[in-house]
């Protein structure tokens, strides 16, 4: 389980807070999608969550992050990261650039933690397998699609048994192939139980379809926080730049000109358009 | 099948089976034999009955016999050109106008040309039968910094990214009116705009690969493990031993000689 209490950041010669008074508790197992505009903090509180912040970016820091009980600040990065996997924007960032298959790259993290080769080998042939990139196993890493290395990225973290994984908008690089790919993967981890997801994303479309919770970040607060389906739909939320899904605009134009139920709550997805719109 | 980024060739060839630091050794211990040993067909004697057999053997040989001469050849017509008409004074073999090919430059020539040879194709023969990564761990597994090491092969591999990043920065100013081609001034006038924002750029890609590695235990301190085993013949760790001891007798010999002269 994830908690936050009271966090209040601001990086190094900033002038103001990055993230103000973040309270937040994400149980085991739950995939959590987070929203909201450019500079809301989505990132800041990803680095938060796997321990960045404060081991790599120094800054002010204020409150507590605890995994599982355990208070990141307290606890060594090296030790942290395999409890706490962190997948970044540009799949080409994260390929280590020394391995020469996928196999080998995805045993990279693993080798530093001198895991033995045996359970390696299993791991990294397990984990290739619930990520679906088996075919995959002798191609260069660098020569991959985006949406390939991106998955060869998340298997890379995944092998490394994490109980959490924070997604900082791993799908902004990859076409709708590519990220549905992303997604599909991460939702059939989520799942199984196994892991706690969180993933800062700007597709809502995918957020709606996909996430567990949605919690909204706005000037470094949280702005909404629950279902989809009531975040999503929010009217506040839209002066705060979050956004909404294209289900929801449509519904959101029917709802105006009374052809959509009153009784039915605005849509975030294509499933839930078509039953508004079916009678 | 050249791989990605780097010169290495895949084949299943008996030198490349070897440790990289067996390959490493023997490359110093040719770079110590030639540099050292006295002799003006020295560093030819040593490609040809070296090298060249054992990229042959390794089945590369027409890989580097054909990125040697690239880099040789402008090499050997300049120090031709330059030291056998420029040679201040000696014995001339040809006159052609005001300019006479003297005996000593020729025959200096000879030596640089051939020690450029014996030092290129030597590396290109280690380049090629050796996989960079494979070069990390085992330098890793003699307790070579493993940060040094994973800098050295990563830049390497990533480097034709950035390449790429520097064209469609060109292109992007091009695009936006910037005039990159003309005088000397032109030119120096669109260095900033192409340079500041691959300089910047990188730097923040730099950022996140540091995330990126860190998140995956790079800096964790203790034994690290390799999913490809290094394996090796027997005789070698003490054929590394005797070609080190080589050295060592190379250069004693040579101290050897200049003293007792």
């Amino acid at each position: 389980m994830i908690k936050i209490e009271q966090v209040t950041y601001r990086y190094p010669a900033a002038p103001s807070p990055a993230l103000r008074d973040v309270s937040l508790e994400i149980p085991a197992g739950q995939f959590c999608a987070v929203v909201g505009e450019n500079g809301a903090g989505k990132s800041t509180l990803a680095y938060l969550i796997a321990g960045f912040i404060p081991h790599f970016y120094h800054g002010t820091l204020a409150g507590s992050v605890l995994i599982d009980d355990q208070e990141t600040s307290q606890v060594p990065l090296n030790q942290l990261v395999q409890q706490v996997g962190l997948i970044f924007q540009n799949p080409f960032n994260q390929i280590s650039g020394t391995k020469f298959s996928v196999r080998e790259e995805i045993a990279f993290g693993l080798e530093n933690l001198g895991v033995p080769r045996e359970e390696m080998e299993e791991r990294v042939l397990s984990t290739m397998e619930r990520v679906e990139i088996t075919d995959l196993a002798d191609r260069h890493p660098l020569a991959l699609s985006g949406g390939q290395m991106q998955r060869v990225a998340i298997a890379s973290v995944l092998a490394m048994r994490p109980k959490v994984l924070v997604l900082d908008e791993p799908t902004s690089q990859l076409d709708p192939i590519g990220s549905r790919e992303v997604f599909s993967a991460i939702k059939t981890l989520s799942d199984v139980g196994e892991t706690t997801v969180v993933m800062i994303e700007h597709k809502l479309e995918w957020v709606a379809v996909f996430a567990d919770r949605v919690i909204a970040l706005s000037g470094g607060s949280i702005v909404g926080d629950g279902l989809a389906r009531d975040v999503l739909t929010d009217e506040r939320l839209l002066e705060k730049r979050i956004g909404q899904t294209r289900y929801t605009q449509a519904a959101r134009l029917a709802r105006q000109r009374g052809k959509w139920p009153s009784a039915l709550p605005l849509a975030v997805t294509l499933d839930q358009a078509v039953e508004g719109f079916k009678d | 099948m050249a791989q990605l980024n780097s010169l290495f060739v895949a084949r299943d060839s008996p030198i490349h089976r070897l440790n990289p630091l067996t390959k490493l050794t023997l490359t110093g211990l040719l770079l110590v034999t030639g540099l050292f040993l006295p002799g003006v067909l020295t560093n030819y004697l040593l490609f040809l009955g070296v090298i060249l057999p054992l990229s042959a053997l390794a089945g590369v040989g027409r890989q580097l016999l054909s990125s040697a001469w690239k880099i040789v050849l402008p090499f050997a017509i300049s120090v031709f050109l330059i030291q056998g008409f420029l040679w201040p004074q000696g014995t001339p073999l040809v006159y052609i106008g005001p300019l006479s090919l003297k005996s000593e430059g020729l025959q200096f020539a000879v030596v640089s040309t051939g020690r450029i040879l014996m030092i290129v194709s030597s590396f290109l023969l280690f380049s090629l039968t050796t996989r960079p990564d494979h070069l990390m761990n085992s330098l890793s597994r003699i307790g070579f910094p493993s940060n040094l090491a994973y800098v050295i092969v990563a830049t390497i591999q990533i480097a034709p990214r950035f390449q790429s990043r520097a064209v469609t920065i060109l292109d992007a100013q091009r695009a936006r009116g910037l005039e990159t081609e003309g005088s000397l001034r032109t030119r120096a006038r669109a260095l900033a705009p192409l340079v500041i924002p691959l300089v910047l750029s990188s730097l923040i890609d730099v950022e996140e690969r540091a995330l990126a590695v860190e998140a995956r235990g790079f800096n964790r301190q203790g034994t690290r493990t390799f999913l490809v085993e290094q394996a090796e013949a027997a005789w070698e760790p003490a054929g590394r031993w005797l070609m080190v001891l080589g050295m060592a007798a190379i250069i004693g010999l040579r101290v050897y000689l200049a003293v007792s002269r």
